[in-house]
């Protein structure tokens, strides 16, 4: 057999991905296995067209559906997730009209579907007669495509700022990279990058730089060689606001993919001791080979985080950071797919997982030592009820209030909303430990 | 080592059924070296002795994307398939086809390695697609006797025209 499969055009390879998201696969993972059958000079439409299309399948899932006579057979889902991108194009991309039919049309080919041309064409053709058709929905739900279940908790947490959250959605991420101040100073690097050609201006966090436009990494200067980070400044700030004392020992639970170990052993004065802990072991590879790219130190365990008798020496620890695995409702707008994978009884299992990480690493504080609970979720009961339940559980602990420069107090932590400075939706809760102060 | 001719659809050499192989000796060692390294240059993801003219049950695969991890099947048997899975194949004996086949999606492999050593393997995916279609070959199948006729007979058109537009009459006579 030949090696090369026949490549496909961007509009089919954008279905593709689509197709393969409702089969439950992540966006990522559909685009890095459908990127190779697509011509280099056409990747860019692909990924700006199963981008949009994931952002968009909701809004735009009822207006194929009064179109179509019968719903589409299980095998023809990528007929279907072709329609949905033809419809995303030309609502929301400047392509012609008839040049986006007509790419949609032959996509069907490519996606050895003849038979369908007459069908994706007639539909499109019909959208088009109809001035109403791609117009956005006046509710913020249907405009930006949000599942009901999410919008309707959403709403409630944040009744105020729903309509922005709501946006947020499908606006586009700024690229943001975090500065290794213990290697470069941040203006230094802003000159490096201007030499390079890439437009930068600081954030508020120290090492924190926002690219004018997103760049390939390969392009920033001193990457391969640890110099610089791709990390949103929201999660910059988790490890900032943990304050961790020179020397101190640091415990980094569910530590993948490794930016904030990275970071820890970025600080100065250095902390004494990184444990960086990790269940999954792919992914724990994965740390190790960032944490090797910035050239730093940290003890990687792969482990149940929870399961403390299996991986914990006794030693006790002076700062933890609990990057909770969450909803990740905070950053839809950089993983549109979470709106299309995520389920209801996901959140409930999450919001287990999240407090016997909890209790189970409260115990591994010195006294008076410091445990950053964070996420990059903007649901309640991930974040404010989570650590209220928390405190009511653990007397002794006090929550130290924190700021990073946005958002607003939520209980006894601090809530970013996404968008906001620029930043992801996060939350932080500052716990201290009793006993004197370290 | 040398790169051998790969023999391009119809040649009829390609419905020949090959003789199994009696021993694992040095001369078959040296074709599936020269396979390997014919299949490497096409660039192919498998080839079998019958694509390159040679009266042999011997195949080469290597689906790997580093290249680096090939697969000798010296009188490959297929058993257990299972399950049915549709992939889309080409060939390098009939380049520029490519068609939706639907295959068994898992089967068990006996064969012997490059030493004599009989091996067994469970494969699935891609491995499972590429090792049927060269097993195919050995017995004197292409992957287009897997089609409808309409397809086929679609396909064959298709390369008659492209035979004639290259000029090569032998071949379309053939």
């Amino acid at each position: 057999m030949p090696a090369r499969q026949r490549l496909i055009p961007a509009r089919a390879g954008a279905a593709q991905v689509l197709a393969a998201i409702a089969d439950g696969r992540s966006l990522d993972a559909a685009l890095e296995r459908t990127r190779p059958r697509v011509a280099e000079a056409e990747r860019a439409l692909l990924q700006e067209l199963a981008y949009g299309g994931v952002r968009f399948r909701l809004r735009f899932e009822p207006v194929l559906r009064a179109r179509l006579r019968r719903p589409f057979k299980p095998r023809d889902r990528d007929l279907e997730a072709l329609l949905l991108v033809a419809l995303y194009e030309l609502a929301m991309m400047r392509t012609p009209s008839h040049a986006a039919v007509n790419g949609a049309v032959e996509a069907a080919g490519a996606l050895g579907k003849g038979w369908a041309r007459g069908l994706i064409n007639g539909v499109l053709r019909g959208v088009l007669r109809d001035p109403r058709a791609l117009a956005a929905p006046a509710d913020p739900r249907g405009a930006h495509g949000w599942p009901a279940w999410l919008a309707e908790e959403l709403a409630r947490d944040w009744p105020q700022e729903w309509a922005d959250i709501a946006a947020s959605a499908t606006a586009r991420p700024p690229m943001t990279v975090r500065v290794n101040l213990a290697r470069v100073s941040r203006d230094a690097y802003i000159e490096r990058l201007r030499a390079a050609d890439v437009e930068a201006r600081p954030g508020k966090a120290p090492g924190a730089l926002i690219l004018a436009t997103p760049v390939a990494v390969e392009r920033l200067p001193g990457f391969t060689e640890g110099l610089v980070s791709v990390q949103d400044e929201a999660a910059q700030w988790a490890t900032l606001l943990l304050g961790v004392p020179a020397g101190g020992r640091v415990l980094d639970a569910c530590a993948a993919p490794g930016g904030k170990t990275g970071h820890l052993a970025e600080i100065r004065p250095a902390p004494g001791h990184i444990v960086a802990v990790e269940s999954d072991s792919g992914r724990t590879e994965r740390l190790r080979e960032g944490l090797a790219r910035l050239s730093v130190q940290a003890e990687v365990i792969c482990a149940d985080a929870t399961d403390t008798a299996a991986w914990w020496d006794g030693r006790p620890f002076d700062r933890i950071l609990l990057d909770a695995p969450c909803s990740g409702t905070g950053v839809i707008r950089r993983h549109p797919d979470i709106r299309l994978l995520r389920r209801p009884t996901d959140i409930d299992a999450l919001v287990q997982t999240q407090a016997r990480l909890l209790d189970a690493l409260w115990p591994l504080l010195a006294p008076g030592g410091m445990l950053m609970y964070a996420t990059c979720s903007i649901l309640r009961r991930e974040n404010a009820r989570q650590v209220e339940a928390f405190l009511e559980r653990q007397g002794d602990t006090v929550a130290v209030p924190v700021d990073p420069g946005a958002g607003r107090a939520d209980g006894a932590g601090r809530q970013i909303l996404p968008g906001e400075s620029g930043m992801d939706g996060f939350f932080y809760a500052c716990l201290r430990a009793g006993g004197a102060e370290r | 080592m040398a790169t051998l001719e790969i023999l391009q659809y119809p040649d009829p050499y390609l419905r020949h059924k090959a003789a199994p192989v009696e021993t694992v000796d040095d001369e078959v060692r040296a074709l599936v070296d020269d396979m390997l390294e014919t299949m490497y240059a096409a660039p192919g993801i498998g080839l079998a002795a019958t694509q390159v003219g040679i009266d042999r049950r011997v195949a080469v695969i290597d689906v790997s994307e580093s290249k680096d991890e090939p697969l000798v099947l010296i009188n490959p048997e297929l058993v257990y398939p299972e399950g049915s899975g549709t992939c889309e194949e080409g060939c390098l004996s009939i380049p520029g086809v490519y068609e939706k086949v639907t295959r068994p999606a898992c089967v068990t492999l006996r064969a012997l390695d490059r030493d004599g050593n009989p091996y067994e393997l469970h494969v699935d995916d891609l491995l499972a697609v590429c090792i049927q279609h060269e097993v195919d070959h050995l017995d004197g199948r292409l992957f287009i006797d897997r089609l409808s006729m309409l397809k086929r007979q679609r396909i064959e058109k298709r390369l008659l025209k492209q035979r004639r537009r290259d000029g090569d009459s032998r071949r379309a006579a053939g």
